[in-house]
């Protein structure tokens, strides 16, 4: 009789498989793309998002001052002043304009810079920190969730018992902790989103794993041979890709809000750079005299976490269309 | 369902019983006075903050107090003698009692002056050499017998105290909190660590009593106390304070009449005066402090000792606008200064002119002027044989103002000396204060609040063993005239002491040790009908005891 | 049953134990004194080190604070308060925050609640996009912004609460800030409403109850919400806790002498406390465990598949 050996099986990885063109197109990913541009919702969250993202990637390029940069006017005896707290006003050339070559769109702050190019630049940085934090979370959240899920067992159990003691820290100790080796500013407030964020994305990835380790397609594999960070980031994490990016979608805009509170309670960006939080924060030092400062950095952070909050549902829908739509 | 909804009913309840029934205490008459910050301690031998040390000279008396114009008049004594060579002091305690009915004696002192030797607090220096001159006190801080202190109660109404050199300003001292009595068999009865965290154990002899606090409260409560000795003078029964730490809530909450006395920020000073009704209610008063920056000059530092080069210190303290600085940033009544004493501040107890009256001074080296300025940079440059100079700036991030005065000073000198770059680095305050007394720092912006009113709060900081922000700078010229003044030969001549404070500033100012800024000043809103409170640019910063309301 | 949940409070200690040591050598390595030290000398601050045991190894330290701990003290204070008992303070900060966390809760849980079962019921009509909407704009706006326009609009243009906190007048002054923390909750609970309202409404046997004739309130209130309630008890949990952490910014603007307000004095005021950090970051872990603890037993009981499998287990 002959007894299976471990050779006999080997496994083929996917360079020489012949795929069926026809059915494939028909994909997944294709029907999700439909399901999610039905929505009216997640359409108008995607053109919010990607406006902000012209505006912050563009607007200062363009912008006549930089963000940094303290303007001086001349006023009306032909004096040189910085050209503080100004409300919004367009230079029309016309007389009554008192400060009529200079345009301010969004008025200037009590530094006397000019608040449209401090807005979206702080928009830019913003939006980097929250890109890059979450992009690092997904890559170790996703990796320890699945980890966890996949061996179970002993190994889990370390690893949940770990995430339940870095979960239970506040945050606010770990970043205040942090703040003492670190310098403070971009770098600072990545690493305590990093340390903070990719809890809940290894939470849904674990959960995803243990659902899927079960599957038909996982235990033929195995049997043919193959390893087990194959089977993980070859076989499983494909299929949980759907729920990790809708998590995603929610965690930018919990990154964005993390950002806005530490530069808010002053130990985010260093000034004069400037980010979402920290225009809020100086807004909300003149809010009833100069209440024009504050307001376009709400409204960008407000649009922003509506737009990813929209785009998430959407994906969430679009990627298990459960109900009645099926 | 119906349960969780009975349950929840419940819960409701539970937390509203018995917070009702209070009447809001008819807005309009009551006294309500904002605090910038929160009250650390009641307890003298443990507050350091300008707020405390406020409330505690609410509720408690010293043996003397400053009057309105900041001369000191009799509180707890009644009169007091001096020896010939100045260096003892009796004091003839008046009748006066503590709250709870027992008699206000000397020993009160004695125990007191005793326990603030003792306790290694931050304010216990002000007892020893360079400030009181209280004889033994350098010892006892240093964990010698407090029953060494130079303080006796040869009876219970007199009071004596021993010196080790005369001090012209001594009686002025008594009105700091850290001089104040305590009431040694009440804190003996309290538990470890309770005395003044609560009404309670908390026992006054002053013009008022609290009625609620406890520590970190937003709001303290108080109310008259019907034993004082003056208590025919105090006319507001029931007052409170309210910690706010925004001007804008402090704007907002005087406009709508929450609060009767409030202090605004620069902002908020620009729009008050558009409105001409709530200007008139606008008063700006000097608080005698000096905001400069400070240069480490140890030439062991990361950026390669550049700022132990005199000319490069010059060169920045000469490129900064400060008129440019008070008007556009900090805005409410700051004055731009040119000298290591801030204006307003000190005045000469013969002419009575304040010591920094001239600001022109050492215009020489302190100024702003660009081209001069420049050259100090060249100079520097070609002593150091480098062409550009990156320096960090570090400042405490707890004031909304510090920032922006920073980010000021950033653009002017970069703008003004090209080769100069400065980083800026905002750090929580205990941060910042363990960055410059461990000298790790280029730059420092400091603002220095006096303890008395005298040039020797200020011009003690930068000799070589002064206070522990230290700039690394030693000149044995400075070191002497500070000792001659304060415990030397010069103690005892007052104008000559005067005159060689100012040989003193020359040297510190000609090095450019530091960079003189501008002495801060604090805008007050105040209602119409609330008259009395005193403002002094030393020790205790308000005084509510003679407050009328109208 | 009984096993189980002895096993879970174990480990819950545990957990908190090596917390607490995390927690205790991570503060004690931060730099600064935890006292004033800028009017002193260096010999003073040598001096003042010594008496506050500061120059002991950590791990002596550490055996000291856990001897206190277990005699119910937190030590004392040493900058923020000075020197004065940390636990009096604590616990009239922590009361005053559950106060207003449970008001925020319970609004948060019935607004919540009525914004989804009115969203799942009237799903893809306006209705639904009107509560979505309103669900999401709760995430959109930082709890403190809201707070900042509540004061200035219904206590200084409208005069009608307090415009500070008054705690001789609780309950006016209260409702402001329950009602802006409770946003997050709301939102975050009508989301998950809908969604798990959705999901039941679907399933098999409220379709084989409809079709017995069972309609309209009584069937939502007999099989849906019951059902659906469950897994929002999950939500509730680190909702709470993330309460009393949100509550810092509006703590302060308030002027409420909470948990948030003394732990932001401790790490940005004066000086780091570290008596205090350690203090709160222990009460908040312990929160937090807790409520994990607390959930994990509730679930077992409301929900009977889950007893029956830590049964066989």
């Amino acid at each position: 009789m002959y007894t299976p050996q471990s050779g006999d099986f080997k496994l083929v990885t996917d360079r020489n498989i012949a795929l069926d063109e026809n059915f494939s197109s028909q994909g997944y990913w294709k029907g999700v793309a439909v399901h999610f541009f039905r929505n009216k919702f997640a359409v108008t969250g995607l053109i919010l998002v990607s406006l902000i993202i012209l505006f912050a990637v563009f607007a200062p390029i363009v912008s006549n001052y930089a963000y940094d940069q303290i303007v001086s006017v001349t006023d009306t005896s032909g004096k040189e002043i910085i050209a503080k707290s100004l409300e919004p006003q367009f230079g029309d050339g016309s007389a009554q304009n008192f400060f009529a070559d200079r345009t301010f769109i969004f008025g200037t702050d009590d530094m006397g810079r000019d608040l449209w190019t401090r807005t979206w630049h702080g928009a830019r940085v913003s939006l980097i920190i929250a890109f890059v934090a979450i992009f690092i979370d997904m890559l170790i959240g996703t990796s320890y969730g699945l980890i966890s899920g996949y061996f179970g067992g002993f190994v889990d159990h370390v690893l949940q018992r770990f995430i339940e003691i870095a979960g239970s820290i506040p945050t606010l100790v770990i970043i205040s902790i942090l703040a003492i080796f670190m310098e403070k500013g971009i770098g600072l407030v990545i690493a305590s989103l990093l340390i903070t964020e990719w809890i809940p994305m290894s939470k849904i990835a674990r959960a995803e794993c243990l659902k899927l380790k079960e599957r038909e397609y996982v235990l033929a594999s195995r049997t043919l041979g193959a390893g087990s960070f194959h089977i993980i980031f070859k076989q499983i994490l494909p299929n949980t890709i759907g729920p990790i990016i809708t998590q995603v979608m929610f965690s930018i805009p919990v990154a964005i809000f993390t950002e806005a509170f530490l530069s808010f309670v002053g130990v985010g960006i260093v000034l004069p750079q400037c980010s979402i939080g920290s225009l809020i924060e100086a807004g909300f030092n003149n809010i009833t005299i100069l209440p024009y400062q504050i307001l376009p950095p709400i409204c960008v952070l407000a649009i922003l976490m509506l737009g990813f909050n929209l785009i998430g549902d959407g994906l969430r829908e679009a990627l298990a269309p459960k109900i009645e739509d099926m | 369902m119906k349960k969780i909804f009975m349950a929840a009913l419940l819960l409701v309840t539970m937390i509203f019983a018995g917070c009702g029934g209070s009447d809001s205490a008819g807005g309009d008459k009551k006294l309500s006075v904002m605090l910038g910050s929160n009250v650390v301690s009641l307890d003298s031998a443990q507050a350091t903050d300008v707020a405390s040390f406020e409330v505690i000279a609410d509720c408690i008396d010293g043996l003397m107090q400053l009057d309105a114009d900041g001369k000191a008049i009799p509180a707890l004594a009644e009169s007091y003698d001096v020896s010939a060579d100045g260096k003892t002091y009796t004091f003839h305690l008046r009748e006066a009692k503590w709250a709870n009915g027992d008699p206000v004696t000397a020993e009160d002192f004695v125990f007191a002056w005793r326990r603030h030797c003792k306790s290694s607090a931050e304010y216990s220096y002000i007892m020893g050499d360079t400030v009181a001159c209280v004889k033994n006190a350098d010892a006892v801080i240093k964990g010698g017998d407090p029953k060494t202190l130079g303080v006796s109660a040869p009876d219970p109404k007199t009071f004596v105290v021993e010196l080790d050199a005369p001090v012209s300003f001594f009686p002025a001292l008594m009105a700091f909190p850290t001089f104040y009595p305590i009431n040694e068999k009440f804190y003996n009865s309290l538990a470890e660590g309770s005395y003044g965290t609560s009404p309670e154990t908390f026992l006054s002899n002053g013009a008022f009593m609290l009625a609620s606090y406890v520590p970190g409260a937003a709001n303290i409560q108080l109310k008259k106390n019907d034993s004082y000795w003056d208590a025919a003078k105090v006319s507001i029964n029931d007052w409170q304070y309210q910690v706010v730490t925004s001007s804008d809530n402090a704007l907002t909450s005087f406009k709508n009449g929450t609060l009767n006395v409030v202090n605004i920020g620069g902002n908020q000073v620009a729009h008050v005066n558009q409105d001409a009704e709530l200007a008139k209610n606008l008063k700006t008063f000097s608080s005698g402090l000096l905001n400069y920056l400070s240069f480490n000059q140890d030439p062991k530092n990361h950026h390669a000792g550049a700022l132990a080069n005199a000319n490069l210190r010059l060169a920045i303290s000469n490129a900064i606008d400060r008129e440019s600085l008070v008007d556009n940033y900090v805005m409410n009544g700051a004055k731009a200064t040119y000298t290591a004493v801030p204006i307003d501040f000190a005045p000469n107890a013969k002419t009575g002119k304040f010591f920094a009256e001239d600001q022109k001074q050492f215009s020489d080296v302190v100024s702003f002027n660009v081209s001069k300025a420049q050259e100090f940079l060249s100079k520097a440059k070609s002593e150091l044989g480098k062409d550009s100079f990156e320096l960090n700036l570090i400042f405490s991030n707890d004031g909304d103002a510090n920032t922006k005065i920073v980010q000021a000073i950033k653009s002017q000198v970069e703008e003004n000396l090209p080769g100069v770059m400065i980083k800026l680095q905002p750090m929580p305050k205990a941060e910042y204060l363990s960055n410059i007394t461990s000298n790790s720092y280029d730059i420092a912006l400091v603002d220095w609040v006096p303890d008395y009113n005298d040039p020797m709060t200020f011009l003690t900081l930068w000799t070589t063993t002064g206070s522990e922000i230290a700039e690394h700078w030693s000149n044995a010229d400075y070191d002497k005239i500070i000792s001659d003044c304060s415990t030397g030969h010069l103690a005892e001549d007052y104008d000559a002491r005067w005159s060689a404070l100012y040989d003193a500033e020359k040297i510190l100012l000609d090095n450019a040790v530091i960079a003189p800024l501008f002495t801060s000043a604090s805008a007050v809103l105040i209602s119409p009908n609330v008259e009395g409170i005193e403002y002094h640019v030393a020790g205790i910063s308000r005084v509510f005891k003679n407050v009328k309301l109208k | 049953m009984s096993k189980y949940i002895a096993k879970r409070i174990l480990m819950s200690v545990l957990t908190l134990f090596v917390i607490t040591f995390v927690l205790f050598v991570l503060i004690r390595i931060m730099p600064g004194d935890p006292f004033p030290v800028e009017r002193m000398s260096a010999e003073m601050i040598l001096q003042k080190r010594e008496e506050l045991g500061l120059n002991k190894p950590i791990l002596i330290q550490f055996a000291d604070y856990m001897t206190l701990l277990a005699s119910g003290s937190f030590g004392n204070g040493t900058s923020l308060y000075n020197g004065a008992p940390i636990k009096p303070i604590l616990t009239a900060c922590l009361i005053n925050s559950f106060k207003i966390g449970v008001l925020s809760i319970l609004f948060g849980t019935v607004v919540g609640l009525a914004i989804g079962i009115v969203a799942a019921l009237n799903r893809g009509k306006f209705l639904d996009g009107f509560c979505t909407l309103v669900s999401i704009l709760g995430v959109c706006i930082p709890s403190y912004v809201f707070m900042i326009f509540l004061q200035y609009f219904f206590s200084y243009k409208i005069p009608f609460f307090p415009y500070f906190f008054d705690p001789s007048n609780f309950m006016a002054s209260s409702i402001m800030p329950a009602l802006s923390l409770s946003l997050f909750a709301v939102s975050t609970i009508a989301r998950f409403t809908r969604n798990e309202m959705l999901e039941v409404i679907n399933s098999d046997y409220v379709k084989l109850a409809e079709s017995k004739g069972l309609y309209g309130f009584e069937l939502i209130r007999r099989h849906v919400l019951r059902n659906a309630l469950i897994p929002i008890v999950t939500v509730l949990a680190p909702l709470v806790v993330s309460l009393l952490t949100g509550a810092m910014v509006i703590e302060k603007i308030y002027g409420i002498n909470g948990v948030g307000k003394l732990m932001v004095d401790a790490i940005a005021g004066q000086g780091v406390d570290y008596n205090y950090v350690l203090a709160l970051s222990i009460v908040f872990s312990a929160l937090y465990i807790g409520a994990m603890l607390v959930l994990d037993i509730l679930y077992g009981i409301i929900d009977p598949r889950i007893r029956l499998t830590t049964k066989e287990g």
